[in-house]
Parts: C-alpha cells; sequence; structure tokens
C-alpha cells in the first residue's frame, strides 16, 4: 500500500515536470511579448520588470510589419475550407469503402492507411512541382492538396466508425425512401458527427499551424500566420524578437480557445471509434 | 393491401453460392405469413428480396399486380421492421416515425395526426420527444413498429423483429403484433427462426431449409402433416420421436417392428402402406412425444400398443414431465402426466396413440402418411 503510494506520486513528479516542460515556451514567449526588444535575448527567463517591460509596443508593432490581419485572414480561409472539404469528403469516401466491399475499395483503403506513414518531407519537392504545373499553387489549390495529406488519417478514422453503425439503419432508410445521396446526409454523417467533430478538431490543428507546405506553394504571394511571422527575421540575422513573441501569441490563442471548446468531442470520437472496428 | 407472389425466385451469390432455390409463393391479401427455418436456410434472404433489399437473381416478385423485380424499395409499397429496430439513433421517436413521411412530402399536420395516431396503437405517445438510446428494448421495438405504420404500407416485412427481447416481452409483444394484423388489416410476411412463433403467429407457415422451401401450410396442418422429416422435426418442442423401423405384416395386420417390440398401425394408415408398397421395408418411424402417455386412461385406450422404455431422465416442467427414455437403442421424449409413476433407471409402460404416427420414407424422408 504504502509502496503503490511512493509509485503514484513518483509518476505524478514526472508528469508534472513534463507538464511544465510542455507549457514552459508558451510562458516564455508569452512574457517575453512584453519585454523591449533588447531584453529579450538577455533576459529571457525573467518576467518583465518596470525597466523591460514594453507595454503593447510590441503588438502594436508586429501587427503593422507583418501585416498579421491579412495573415489571419489567409489562415482562416485556408484552415476552415480546408476542412470542410477534408470531413466532407473523406465521410464520404470512407463510407463507400466500408459499404461497397471488392478488392478495389479494400485497396483504397489500405492506399489511404499506407499514406500516414509517408513524411511530408519526402514528397515534398515532387509535390511542389506536380502542384505548380497543376496551378495548385494559390490559395484554392492548397485546399485540395490538403485534402491530400490528410486524407489517410481522416479516412481511416471515419472508416473505423462506419463499420460500427449496423447496415440495417442505412437499409430502413432505404425504404423509408431514401436516395443515397440522402441516406448519407440525412441519416448516416448526424450518426457520424462524432467522428467529423474529432477529425475537423485535428485537422484544424495541424493545418492552422503549418509552415512548410503553405511556405513551399503560396509563400511570397499569399502569407499565413507562421510565414508571416517567420518574415519579422530581417536580413543579417537581425530579428525583431518582441514583435515575433507577441504575433506568436496571437497566433496560437486562436487554435487554444478552438482546442478547449471542442476537447471533450476529441475523447468520445476517438473512443467511438475504437470500441467497435 | 397486397398479394405477394414469388414465382421461381432464386438468388445465387457471386460464387454460384446458392441461398434461395427455386421460392414459390403465393402470399393473400391480408395474410399473415410466416417463414420459419434454421439459421441460413434463406428465409430473410427472401424476405429481403421482397423489400428490395438484395436483387433477385432470377424469378418474379409480384406485390400486387406489379412485377417488382426492378422496382426500388421505396416505391413497393412496404415497410420492414428489423431484428436490431434499426432506428435513427440522432432522430428523437418522433422524427424516427415521421421520416419516411417527410421524404415523401407528406403535408405536416398529416404527418403529425399520423405519427400521432400510430403512438396511441402502440402506447409510446409519451415517449414521442425521446431519442432511442433512453428507450428500452421494448420501447424501441414498438417505435420501429411505428415507423412502419404510420408509412401505411401495403406490405409489412418483419425480419425476426422479436428476437433481441426477452422472453417475457417476446410472448407480450407476438400478441402485439398479432392484435396491430387485425386492426391494420394488411399483409404481414414475418420471419423467425423461432418455431413458436411461427406456430402461434401465422395463418400460414412457410417452412424453409438450405434455401428451398420444405412445407407451406397452415400451423395446424404443418403440425398434423408435416411433409418430410425436417418439418416435423423442426416444428414442435420437445421435437417428434425418429425411430428406424421396419414395417412388418402378420395375418392381415401390418405393425412397425422396432427392435424386439411392435406397434400395430390403424386400418386406415396400413391400406396406404401397403399400396406404396413399405411392407418389410425399412422406414422412419415418427412420433410426438405427446403422443405417448403412461396415465391408466391412456394405456386402456390405447392398450393394443405400448411399448417399454427405461426412463434415462426426468424434467418436471410443473404442468408436465418430460420422460427421456431408452427405447430399443433409440432415445426418445414422452410427454406425460406431472402425476406420472415413472422413475429414474426403471422401465416404464407407455401406451402409444398409433393415429397419430407419422411414417417417413427412409431414402427421400418425405411423409408416407
Amino acid at each position: 500500500m504504502k509502496g503503490s503510494k511512493l509509485k503514484v506520486n513518483l509518476i505524478l513528479m514526472v508528469l508534472l515536470i513534463l507538464a511544465i516542460a510542455f507549457l514552459a515556451p508558451i510562458l516564455i514567449v508569452l512574457m517575453n511579448s512584453f519585454k523591449g526588444k533588447f531584453f529579450i535575448s538577455d533576459t529571457p527567463f525573467l518576467l518583465p520588470n518596470s525597466k523591460t517591460f514594453a507595454g503593447l509596443s510590441n503588438y502594436v508593432n508586429g501587427l503593422i510589419k507583418t501585416g498579421f490581419i491579412q495573415a489571419f485572414g489567409w489562415s482562416l480561409f485556408i484552415t476552415v475550407s480546408s476542412v470542410v472539404v477534408i470531413v466532407l469528403f473523406t465521410s464520404m469516401t470512407a463510407w463507400y469503402i466500408t459499404r461497397v466491399k471488392s478488392k478495389l475499395t479494400k485497396s483504397i483503403y489500405y492506399l489511404f492507411a499506407f499514406s500516414m506513414i509517408v513524411p511530408f518531407q519526402m514528397v515534398m519537392f515532387t509535390m511542389t512541382k506536380v502542384a505548380n504545373v497543376l496551378h495548385l499553387d494559390n490559395p484554392f489549390g492548397i485546399i485540395i492538396i490538403y485534402l491530400g495529406f490528410a486524407a489517410g488519417l481522416s479516412v481511416f478514422m471515419f472508416a473505423g466508425f462506419v463499420k460500427s453503425i449496423p447496415l440495417e439503419i442505412e437499409e430502413a432508410a432505404v425504404i423509408d425512401g431514401c436516395s443515397p445521396i440522402q441516406t448519407f446526409f440525412m441519416v448516416v454523417f448526424p450518426i457520424l458527427k462524432p467522428t467529423a467533430i474529432t477529425v475537423a478538431i485535428l485537422n484544424t490543428m495541424w493545418i492552422w499551424n503549418d509552415y512548410l507546405l503553405p511556405y513551399l506553394l503560396i509563400g511570397n504571394e499569399y502569407k499565413t500566420i507562421p510565414i508571416a511571422i517567420q518574415y519579422l527575421r530581417g536580413g543579417y540575422g537581425s530579428i525583431d524578437m518582441g514583435a515575433m513573441m507577441a504575433m506568436l501569441v496571437l497566433a496560437i490563442i486562436p487554435i487554444i480557445v478552438f482546442y478547449f471548446t471542442c476537447q471533450k468531442y476529441i475523447i468520445k470520437g476517438v473512443i467511438a471509434g475504437a470500441i467497435k472496428g | 393491401m397486397a398479394k405477394v407472389i414469388l414465382k421461381n425466385i432464386y438468388k445465387v451469390y457471386p460464387g454460384n453460392v446458392a441461398a434461395v432455390k427455386d421460392v414459390n409463393l403465393n402470399i393473400e391479401d391480408k395474410e399473415f405469413v410466416v417463414l420459419v427455418g434454421p439459421s441460413g436456410c434463406g428465409k430473410s434472404t427472401t424476405l429481403r428480396m421482397i423489400a428490395g433489399l438484395e436483387e433477385i437473381t432470377s424469378g418474379e416478385l409480384y406485390i400486387g399486380d406489379r412485377l417488382c423485380n426492378d422496382v426500388a424499395p421505396k416505391d413497393r409499397d412496404i415497410a420492414m421492421v428489423f431484428q436490431n429496430y434499426a432506428l435513427y439513433p440522432h432522430m428523437t421517436v418522433y422524427e424516427n416515425m415521421a421520416f419516411g413521411l417527410k421524404l415523401r412530402k407528406t403535408p405536416k399536420n398529416e404527418i403529425d395526426r399520423k405519427v400521432r395516431e400510430a403512438a396511441k396503437i402502440l402506447d409510446i405517445e409519451h415517449l414521442l420527444d425521446r431519442k432511442p438510446k433512453a428507450l428500452s428494448g421494448g420501447q424501441r421495438q414498438r417505435v420501429a413498429l411505428g415507423r412502419a405504420i404510420v408509412r401505411e404500407p401495403k406490405v409489412f416485412l418483419m425480419d425476426e423483429p422479436l428476437s433481441n427481447l426477452d422472453a417475457k416481452l417476446r410472448v407480450q409483444m407476438r400478441t402485439e403484433i398479432l392484435k396491430l394484423h387485425r386492426r391494420l388489416n394488411t399483409t404481414f410476411i414475418y420471419v423467425t427462426h423461432d418455431q413458436t412463433e411461427a406456430m402461434t403467429m401465422g395463418t400460414r407457415i412457410v417452412v424453409m431449409k438450405d434455401g428451398v422451401v420444405q412445407q407451406v401450410d397452415t400451423p395446424k396442418n404443418i403440425y398434423e402433416n408435416p411433409a418430410n422429416v425436417f418439418v416435423a422435426g423442426f416444428i414442435g418442442s420437445p421435437q417428434m420421436n425418429f425411430i428406424s423401423s421396419i414395417i412388418t405384416k402378420e395375418g392381415n395386420r401390418l405393425y412397425v417392428k422396432i427392435g424386439g417390440q411392435k406397434l400395430p398401425v390403424p386400418i386406415d394408415k396400413a391400406k396406404v402402406l401397403e399400396e406404396k408398397g413399405y411392407v418389410n421395408k425399412e422406414v422412419i418411424f415418427g412420433i410426438r412425444p405427446e403422443n405417448m402417455d403412461d396415465n391408466s386412461d391412456f394405456l386402456n385406450k390405447y392398450s393394443e400398443s405400448t411399448i417399454n422404455a427405461k426412463v434415462e431422465v426426468m424434467e418436471n416442467m410443473g404442468s408436465e414431465t418430460y420422460l427421456y427414455l431408452l427405447f430399443e437403442g433409440n432415445s426418445i421424449i414422452a410427454r406425460v402426466e406431472p402425476t406420472s409413476n415413472a422413475k429414474i433407471d426403471h422401465t416404464v409402460k407407455l401406451a402409444v396413440d398409433m393415429n397419430r404416427m407419422h411414417i417417413f420414407d427412409k431414402d427421400t424422408e418425405e411423409a408416407v402418411i
């Protein structure tokens, strides 16, 4: 009894240290966003004091320098559109390849599963080239590319959940008079809602934070937030650290708010697919 | 309200697996037909073909006077109740019931009237705002029935609707469905593997095995005159006893000879056996457990036809007792009065009502008499 209590405390300690380690960078960014830019590299781990406190000047500075509002707009547009497209298409795909059983659908399913293990860096240059040829190097084309990259995991998750829906529900819908499209949107998709929310959250988080893909494809003309912040690096290694910290804070806030409002669905969706597969 | 006619219906799955073979049925308007058989006998497939959920490989299906082979399920004017209820989990009971009508663009006030009317019949009015997950099994089944009722279909199809319910509720819902049938006055086609449900509910029973229809008749006729060994064994609980035996002739009379014991065949049945040439031939003798008894009335009445058998197990069911007997090397069951004096490991003398006997051909297993 005593031994196990010690063990619990020990695990708690380790987890606490880990939690602090993970949260510390965010805290440091937040702290430094209020310091004058020359004090950041001197005393990065200290709280701002009367001497180093710079008020909101970093924020104002950053907003002006980076064109943050516009970047925010592009980020929002790309993220929201991509996620809507991803949820819509991958759920339909998963439904089809789960319900229509053939060698073709089975191999498509495995292809989706396989695509999850291909790292982005491996395909990024060929993909960029193809995207250029196909004129997908704009904020609309990038949505299609995000669909491609997200399809693996999303189809995999949806397919797991579709399998757990009794086929009879769909048959009842057919007898009630649904066409296949109606069956999907009026019966299947509402049942898939928990998984759809999970898929939406997971994709929103990485697409919002994604740097490499927009940088490679549209970075010159259309800057998303991560790229806009990167442009605070001037030439010859001069960086406006203060403005950068401030912009990082602004970039993180929406996704954190989004995460906290939706987090209960993540667990729900992951479990829903897992119990019956 | 419509007739359903199946003409030479086949269902063959890829790989040449025939699930349903040459089914011919003529289901009259307002009939309650029960398809019954062990799992995998093709009864559900047949029902699903009527519903349009499975394609018909060959043959013709008529609902009413219309050839329905290629008609979409929604245009067949049928409603189906599934074993696992198949309610839409994201809709309330009301929405579940209204869904089919909504898709058919029925006016709102009419939907409302029909849903409330059906809810009243099924006694689920107080549940209309609930979601299916907040209902018990019996309530869900009522909702599933309600969803079928509001559509006012020509034909009701039910695929083992009571199998997911507990025993008590099943008996209760059985009578409810029968009442519903009387009230709606519509054709019902009901699939079950439970012979009790088949016997109690059907105006006619269709017994199937391996995709082939074995017999179509009223419950009484199926019970009393089964067409073959399979039907005889499937309908009735405990099942009919089958004993291989030889028909012998001594003087003018025919006997069923089982080991060292013999039972006289009633004159009218003997005539048929003789005409068909079964004298001195091996046959399967069938007798139901309730046609053997050891009480004195029965023994007096059928004093000519008695057997001696050793009691192996006794099951007292309260209102009756089942004797598991060893009779000339065959295990048989007799249903006797609970007052029986039979004792385990003792030999008991039983009278057999030979008017109720069955004789099946040894090779074809078809009924001879």
